[in-house]
């Protein structure tokens, strides 16, 4: 119970905060390998993407928390 | 006082003392960050509203360590965490992900079974206080997850989600601990008994993170492999 409310009170509600549809849709095309236009039609689908190949290996870290 | 639970609380508060400084410093880089790309997104805003919350609630939980007879721990540099092929808007989906979807998500859920329980008094108050706040901190980043899904690519991020849980799972967390880090005990004082925190920290990531990145088309294959590897 505790887990379905926090998908509720976080997932879903900051998806309406940050005025999205919450759920996906640039980026369930890219996994297929297609661009997809931004809402204004201008096509920006990957601009943030790394480069291809430019990171092959799982890099990174995380964030200590509680 | 059990004198080793008097010794887990105050390590545990002065160790959420420097995870809340290192937040509030987090929070206010990256609201400038997003304003830079994103002018009509509410989450720069929210972020900075969060890093002065993180400010306050780690003055709480430095009291309350002090409390117990601990220091609060030195504060470390901030270091990046995004890996460095990322272009700086990727990087900073990459640390709303891992700072808000993953660790502030996990902190709410510690934070709400901490509030069930029967704690001493000025622990209730400050897990009260935090939990106000925590709220909000966790919608941010699934708000400009939910905005970067729309706007571009993040379907990337599904191999580097491993990392993030990796950096965000307690040292120990999926190893046999000892009696006294099972103490009941340790609940009044506001730190989750070890096979509790690791109950909650996988329950939040099977109900609530994995489903959220899911939705948003981030493939969680790689994060549920690292997730069984452990168990």
């Amino acid at each position: 119970m505790l887990f379905k409310k926090l998908f509720q009170l976080l997932v879903v509600g900051g998806a309406v905060i940050g005025g999205a549809s919450g759920c996906s849709t640039a980026s369930s095309s890219q996994q297929t390998g297609k661009s997809s236009p931004s809402p204004s039609g201008s096509a920006t689908a990957g601009s943030s993407a790394p480069a291809q190949g430019a990171d092959a290996g799982v890099q990174g870290g995380g964030v200590s928390g509680w | 006082m059990n004198p080793e639970v008097r010794r887990r609380a105050g390590e545990a508060w002065a160790f959420r003392s420097r995870v809340e400084q290192d937040a509030a410093r987090r929070f206010r880089r990256l609201s400038g960050v997003i304003s830079g790309f994103d002018a009509g997104s509410p989450v720069p805003e929210l972020l900075q509203r969060a890093a002065e919350d993180e400010v306050r609630h780690a003055a709480l939980c430095k009291a309350l360590a002090e409390s117990y007879g601990h220091a609060a721990f030195d504060a470390v540099p901030e270091h990046p965490i995004a890996p460095s092929s990322l272009d700086a808007r990727a990087a900073a989906l990459y640390e709303m992900v891992a700072a808000c979807c993953i660790t502030e998500t996990e902190s709410m859920a510690t934070l709400a079974t901490l509030l069930a329980e029967d704690a001493e008094a000025p622990v209730a108050n400050v897990l009260r206080e935090i939990a106000r706040d925590e709220v909000a901190h966790g919608q941010m980043g699934w708000a400009h997850l939910a905005r970067e899904a729309e706007r571009t690519g993040v379907a990337f991020l599904s191999r580097f989600i491993p990392s993030m849980l990796a950096g965000a799972a307690a040292e120990g967390l999926f190893s046999v601990a000892d009696a006294e880090a099972e103490s009941p005990e340790l609940l009044r004082h506001g730190v989750l008994p070890h096979s509790t925190k690791k109950r909650i920290f996988v329950g939040t990531l099977e109900g609530v993170i994995l489903p959220g990145l899911d939705r948003f088309g981030i493939d969680t294959r790689p994060a549920q492999a690292w997730l069984q590897e452990r168990l």
